[in-house]
């Protein structure tokens, strides 16, 4: 099996009175096991070309429910670099469409979901370039 | 005041070519290239009970203000997991080791991030959780 390692450092040197320094790092592991994650999708580059949710094309898919076993993990960024520029991630399996997260310019997302759900971005500007991944076990 | 949130995504053998994904974020205000300015430090507690808490009280004002949270799941049983719930709507199942980092959009009050130690019984053990919330606003609460 394969060993995927996640790992997140947040630092900083003046926001508190102390430094910041906290690295954690994860060994992807599939559902209650301790055998590692065997697939993904590859890292992906899309141009988000919708500016709402549920409109029939621009939007981006970033992951089909159930398309991996619990627990896929979602990585995405967006990689404009104009502040205000957003990506909207909503809940397309769910009724309402709920959205779920909202990433500015250069925010990135970390997210082990549920897996049962499709998600789908739009864009506040057209186009809005991201980057996601999804690892997990196919199944 | 730069908190940077730097992601490493690391494995030689998950396919053909190793996957090395490394990216830095600076943590800003919303729509803005300004700093954020706030932190509620991180904090640590134990979940015994398989009923939604709430971790971060929603804000009115959050919509349009920009918040990051970092949530661990610090268990080493790896059957153990927390559901995290936004609006009610799971987001997200933390097992033993696992993190997320995500940016926090409060669409309305109800928008808390509440976790429940899913599986929990009184023989499983706690769950240890640490979390941290980066922010732009003054009255985020915990009460968790």
């Amino acid at each position: 099996m394969a060993t995927t390692t996640a790992t997140i450092i947040l630092a900083s040197t003046d926001l508190l009175s102390d430094e910041l320094a906290l690295t954690t790092s994860a060994t992807l592991t599939q559902t209650t096991t301790t055998t590692g994650v065997e697939d993904t999708t590859g890292l992906a580059r899309a141009k988000v070309t919708s500016t709402a949710k549920g409109t029939a094309s621009g939007q981006v898919t970033l992951y089909t429910a159930d398309d991996f076993a619990a627990i896929p993990y979602l990585y995405i960024k967006n990689l404009d670099t104009t502040a205000g520029n957003r990506i909207y991630i909503y809940d397309d399996t769910t009724s309402g469409d709920p959205l779920q997260f909202q990433l500015d310019a250069g925010d990135f997302g970390f997210i082990p979901m549920h897996g049962d759900k499709t998600y789908k971005a739009y864009a506040q500007t057209n186009p809005t370039k991201i980057e996601f991944m999804v690892i997990g076990k196919d199944q | 005041m730069a908190t940077t949130a730097t992601i490493t995504l690391t494995s030689a053998d998950i396919a053909g070519d190793p996957v090395n994904v490394s990216k830095t974020a600076t943590c800003t205000k919303a729509g803005a290239t300004t700093d954020l300015d706030q932190s509620t430090g991180l904090n640590r507690v134990h979940l015994r009970n398989a009923t939604n808490k709430v971790l971060l009280a929603a804000n009115a004002e959050g919509n349009d203000l920009a918040a990051k949270v970092y949530i661990i799941n610090k268990a080493t049983d790896p059957t153990l997991y927390l559901t995290v719930t936004i609006n009610a709507q799971t987001v997200g199942k933390l097992y033993a080791g696992d993190w997320m980092f995500f940016p926090w959009s409060q669409t309305d009050v109800d928008a808390d991030i509440e976790v429940a130690a899913t599986n929990w019984t009184s023989s499983t053990g706690d769950i240890p959780v640490e979390y941290a919330l980066f922010h732009e606003d003054t009255d985020f609460l915990t009460n968790a």
